[in-house]
């Protein structure tokens, strides 16, 4: 479960730069669910994920992840709560690392790592189930550099890696938005397997309307900083995605939205 | 080439070695261009010589200079991490510092070690000749040191210091505390330096507060070397080609100086050293150029 309570992060403080980026945003994702989150470029949506991640320190408010307050935690000390994969291949790997090595390092995450073998034979007969089971044929290539694998399967394995050390926290960064329409495909429904397989609790931030509304149970639009929409349930059954468009244009037009129930309607 | 000069030249390498090893550690494992060794390497040789003079055990000695490396190597890192100074410029605050530390260590420019036991001292008068025996305990040292290390990067903790060097990023999202592991890495690093001035003191006899200057380039031109030569992406295979580089290197370095019609003299060592590295690094540029070119065509 996370709980967040009005944060606020700025960028560039007393510099011509200033941005504001989170305006106080407070809401409560109950454990198991998968929330997409929308919204123009700029929004903070990728600094929202940040804050929950640790990337950026929130300078007002409180992040609570499963009951432990976090919100002064730095990026390493989350991990062991928070998985992740980013938006660029590149980011979520080492490329010059071992698809094995790797995902050592992911095992390990939350843990002290000591000076036992980071591949000890039975951690790697692990390994080799856990990769099969992607079925894209990896598990003859653990010995292989991660940088010689295709963008589409890099991000596969960050998932797969995601769920090697058992946090209940994921968080998508426009994961499948570097990829092919086909591949991206594969990729989201690897999500969907993997979420639900792990029960994780699951940010997912997105450019797409569609799968925003496709995938998850909750929909998040952000903008200038705050929530402007938070739809579950029915009725973000009953949206589509002219009536989120509608909605983003209303929101770029300047619009000062003040009572939710206004968008939903 | 004399025999004498030959065990000359790979002792002399074996010795690099252990720098070698340390540069390819922060230069290649962290991705941190470290000068520090230019100091660390003779802070290691003034520690053990002035501790040696003053009757304490060599290999105490030694591990005492490599201690000593390892904490110039925290005070290049603490600039870095903690005072976000740039990395290059942090260890040459640190390197320029150690010049007037090491003077002070020694309480003179240099300082002879005549008559004082040094690890090699048991060795001597079993049957080998001394230059025999001196290359090989440095190499019984430098295998040990190799094998130790390369289990270190085996392990979860060095897996996790060769991702800081490769993404730090990821590290930090998958619990890495990159820090620590910059830390450790660079006096790790300077360590092995520190120590490799300890064995050089006591293979030559003498701490000398100059002798540091090019280290790293001396070291930087093993690990070339080696990659160049043995072009392994095994851990193990890897540190033994920067251990087959520095002594490479050493030989060639000899065969130019001694080579009377190339016309060279020992004070042009740093210049031989400069373009051999110059050359080891546009190499491969121009290999990948001229297959490039091909492929296009």
């Amino acid at each position: 479960m996370i709980v967040v309570k009005d944060i606020h992060v700025t960028f560039g403080r007393g510099t011509p730069l200033e941005k504001h980026a989170l305006r106080g945003i407070g809401l409560t994702i109950p454990e198991g669910q998968f929330v997409t989150v929308i919204g123009s470029n700029g929004a903070g949506k990728s600094t929202f994920l940040g804050a929950l991640a640790g990337d950026v320190l929130a300078e007002q408010g409180r992040i609570a992840i499963d009951e432990c307050d976090v919100t002064r935690w730095d990026t390493p000390k989350r991990a062991g709560l928070v998985a992740r994969v980013f938006q660029d291949p590149l980011a979520g790997s080492c490329a010059t690392l071992t698809i094995e090595e790797n995902m050592a390092l992911a095992a390990a995450r939350g843990r002290r790592r000591g000076l036992a073998l980071a591949l000890a034979s039975e951690r790697r007969g692990g390994f080799r189930d856990r990769i099969a089971a992607l079925g894209l044929g990896l598990e003859n290539r653990l010995h292989d550099r991660m940088g010689l694998l295709s963008g589409g399967q890099r991000q596969a394995v960050s998932l797969l890696m995601a769920t090697l050390a058992g946090s209940k926290i994921l968080l998508l960064d426009e994961h499948t938005a570097a990829l092919d329409p086909a591949t991206a495909d594969f990729v989201l429904d690897l999500t969907r397997r993997i979420v639900r397989e792990n029960r994780l609790t699951t940010l997912m931030v997105t450019h797409s309307m569609r799968q925003a509304l496709d995938y998850g149970d909750r929909t998040l639009m952000l903008h200038e900083g705050r929530v402007v929409l938070d739809v579950a349930g029915t009725t973000r059954a009953g949206l589509d995605v002219p009536h989120l468009l509608a909605l983003f244009a209303k929101q770029r037009g300047g619009e000062e939205i003040s009572d939710d129930s206004l968008l939903i309607g | 080439m004399s025999d004498i000069a030959l065990f000359g030249a790979i002792e002399i390498g074996l010795v690099y070695a252990l720098v070698a090893v340390g540069v390819f550690l922060s230069f290649r494992i962290l991705d941190f261009p470290d000068l520090t060794v230019d100091g660390s390497f003779p802070l290691g040789a003034a520690v053990c010589a002035v501790l040696l003079i003053s009757g304490v055990n060599p290999w105490l000695a030694s591990l005492a200079a490599g201690l000593a490396g390892a904490a110039a190597g925290l005070v290049t890192a603490l600039l870095n991490v903690r005072f976000k100074i740039l990395h290059l410029l942090a260890s040459i605050l640190t390197m320029i510092a150690l010049f007037s530390v090491n003077l002070r260590v020694m309480g003179r420019p240099n300082v002879a070690l005549l008559m004082q036991d040094t690890v090699l001292t048991p060795f001597y008068g079993l049957g080998l000749p001394d230059h025999v025996v001196r290359p090989l305990v440095v190499l019984v040292i430098v295998g040990v040191v190799v094998l130790l290390l390369a289990r270190f990067l085996s392990s979860e903790f060095g897996l996790a210091m060769r991702a800081t060097g490769v993404n730090a990023r990821m590290a930090r999202a998958q619990g890495v505390n990159t820090d620590a592991h910059i830390y450790s890495g660079i006096a790790l690093s300077n360590g092995l330096c520190g120590l490799a001035g300890a064995l050089f003191a006591q293979t030559n006899g003498f701490a000398d507060v100059t002798t540091g200057i090019g280290t790293i380039v001396v070291g930087l031109a093993a690990v070339i070397v080696g990659e160049t030569v043995l072009p392994a992406r095994a851990l193990l295979l890897t540190l033994v080609g920067c251990v087959a580089g520095s002594i490479l290197y050493r030989l060639a370095v000899q065969l130019a100086l001694t080579a009377d019609v190339i016309g060279l003299q020992a004070s042009d060592l740093n210049l031989v050293t400069a373009l051999l590295v110059a050359v080891a690094l546009i190499l491969p540029r121009l290999k990948g150029k001229s297959r490039s070119a091909r492929a296009a065509r």
